[in-house]
């Protein structure tokens, strides 16, 4: 790394650094404050809105925050992320990956075979995880889930009709959980073995070395990974929408289809901005601290 | 993961005896112990049968004439899903579209980031860190948040239903992720690399094209950009309405969700060509991914 010098290392650096910028810029910056500035208009789709839209002050917001398909959005969606991010693909997956990792005492075979298997999930693009699931929880007798209860003598379940939200945080667990436990064995790992030892051999039982040795030593991995995963959950649009659509009625309306739906299925620009700067603010605010985490690595 | 594998020798070959004794001493620890690595194996299989049975559905449908929304085994296994998806104009058009949005925004990408990640990695200058922290708080913004603007601002500036206004808008998507993959790239690359190209009286510029460019690390940063516009769905599901221009993942959805008759097999064959690109993605990889996202999104 050195300083800038000269005129030509200067141009350098703003010749290079202008594209990407440029890019962000456009397509991610200025939507983000367009979003800002739209959500305090009437802006529509269609009808006169369309053309002329004016200002009308917060009533976007008050509309929202006295809509109730609002707050049960939001509640869902936080209870979605809190259920398959938090609970889901980090406290389970990183307990799994306990039990996968190799560490002093402990070694499974076919760990890298178990790995390449749970990677599938991740792998397969979100419209086709869907449709996978579309048939798994099929609702009707023939269902591939629903013939397995049948083996054992329990009648159909309506998957995704009598129990979508479920249904739907279960999928997006079996999406994220495998990749989060290749991730965390491979973190346990990389922990000295001789650090490992010494807990052991001052008696440590397992528990005792996972609470006193492992969480200390992995907790900036382990806090890293939640953030991002909390953050993207958040953001989860395709698998729900392709699966549900939102419903039935509301069921599986997270805060992504509420947007799309007002923004594109109601036309009301305004409301589904407005709606898209609330999320905005709530992922800024678990993005600073997530930069915060990441502040050495620069 | 797997050098660490390799590398026990000495150590754990002592521990198991030392420990051996103390085993000995209680009884109990060698069965439960056993009891413990059945009841370890027990849940992997179990997990790694909810990853896999999903995936019944597509290997069988794909290769079945009479295929439905059901998993059953065909009673004659065919190609004929595949050939329909090929000679059809619109299973066609579907992967040349994808092709075309992922292609473009991965040249984009590499190139931009390439670029950018160079100079970030290369130069010091007032505001580095700040920029670097605010690229990667862009990264937190999801689609959804600003679709709608997105949407309008892609009409006034008329790249709605465009081909390049949606290979940008994809490409910027990943920009922000992809900088830090280059930058942390070029962090490894020791300067002196360059300096040797000097001497022989490149410029500096000659000198970072000829000799950093063909290491590894715009590759992983290539693969990443193509896949993760290969699968992006709400994007192109908002920008394009033609139904020419659409990408495999609108094709499937359009498909699934219209009532009439949706062919099953198409879908199926569809999924399946859909796929093979990112599981092959995952494959080739599989590690440069784990580290950029174990460290990677965690820095490095």
């Amino acid at each position: 790394v050195r300083p800038v010098r000269s005129w030509r290392d200067a141009l350098t650096l703003v010749g290079f650094l202008t594209p990407a910028l440029a890019l962000l810029g456009v397509f991610t910056i200025w939507p983000a404050v367009w979003a800002i500035y739209q959500s305090f208009t009437n802006k529509a789709l269609t009808g006169f809105e369309a053309r002329s839209p004016h200002f009308v002050g917060l009533q976007n917001y008050t509309r929202l925050l006295g809509d109730p398909d609002f707050h049960s959005s939001m509640l869902r969606t936080f209870a979605f992320v809190l259920l398959s991010a938090v609970v889901g693909q980090t406290i389970f997956a990183f307990a799994i990956a306990y039990l996968m990792a190799e560490r002093p005492r402990w070694r499974l075979g076919f760990t890298p075979l178990f790995a390449a298997v749970f990677l599938l999930p991740l792998a397969v693009p979100e419209a086709v995880a869907a449709l996978l699931w579309a048939s798994t929880a099929n609702g009707t007798q023939e269902g591939l889930l629903n013939r397995g209860l049948g083996l054992v003598g329990l009648g159909p379940v309506e998957w995704l009709q009598a129990h979508a939200f479920e249904t739907v945080t279960v999928v997006n667990i079996w999406r994220g959980i495998p990749f989060a436990m290749v991730l965390f064995a491979a973190a346990i790992e990389s922990i000295p073995r001789t650090t490992l030892e010494a807990g052991l051999i001052d008696g440590a039982s397992a528990w005792q070395q996972l609470r006193r040795v492992v969480l200390p030593i992995l907790r900036p991995q382990i806090l890293t990974f939640l953030m991002l995963t909390t953050i993207t959950t958040f953001g989860i649009f395709g698998l729900v929408f392709f699966l549900t659509r939102g419903g039935p009625g509301n069921a599986t309306e997270i805060i992504g289809i509420y947007i799309y739906q007002r923004a594109f299925q109601f036309f009301e620009i305004g409301l589904g901005s407005a709606a898209g700067v609330l999320l905005l603010v709530v992922l800024l605010v678990l993005g600073a601290y997530y930069v915060w985490l990441m502040r050495e690595q620069v | 993961m797997s050098d660490e594998l390799e590398i026990p020798p000495a150590v754990p070959e002592a521990a198991p005896r030392a420990t051996s004794q103390a085993a000995a001493r209680r009884p109990g620890v060698r069965v439960r112990r056993s009891l413990a690595r059945t009841g370890a194996y027990l849940i992997l299989v179990a997990l790694a049968l909810f990853a896999i049975v999903p995936f019944s559905w597509l290997v069988l449908a794909a290769f079945d004439r009479q295929a439905s929304i059901f998993v059953k085994v065909p009673t004659a296994w065919t190609l004929e899903n595949f050939v329909n998806l090929f000679t059809n104009q619109d299973g066609l058009r579907l992967i040349v579209n994808s092709l075309i949005y992922s292609g473009g925004a991965t040249l984009v990408l590499v190139v931009v980031a390439t670029m950018a990640g160079y100079v970030l990695s290369r130069y010091s200058f007032p505001g580095r860190r700040t920029l670097m922290l605010g690229i990667l708080l862009i990264r937190v913004i999801p689609p959804t948040a600003i679709i709608a603007p997105l949407y309008i601002i892609a009409t006034s500036l008329g790249f709605l239903n465009t081909y390049y206004g949606v290979t940008l808008v994809l490409a910027s998507w990943q920009l922000p992720l992809a900088l830090w993959l280059m930058k942390g790239f070029f962090d490894t690359v020791p300067i002196q690399i360059e300096e040797a190209a000097w001497v022989d009286g490149a410029t500096r510029l000659k000198a970072a094209f000829r000799v950093v460019l063909p290491l590894a690390g715009p590759g992983v940063g290539a693969l990443i950009a193509f896949i993760g516009a290969w699968n992006e769905f709400l994007i192109p599901l908002v920008l394009i309405s033609d139904p020419d221009k659409q990408p495999i993942a609108l094709g499937l959805f359009r498909a699934y969700i219209s009532y009439t008759q949706v062919d099953w097999g198409f879908l199926a064959a569809l999924s399946m060509v859909y796929v093979i690109p990112a599981v092959v993605f995952y494959v080739v990889a599989r590690r440069a991914l784990q580290q950029s996202v174990a460290g990677g999104l965690a820095g490095t």
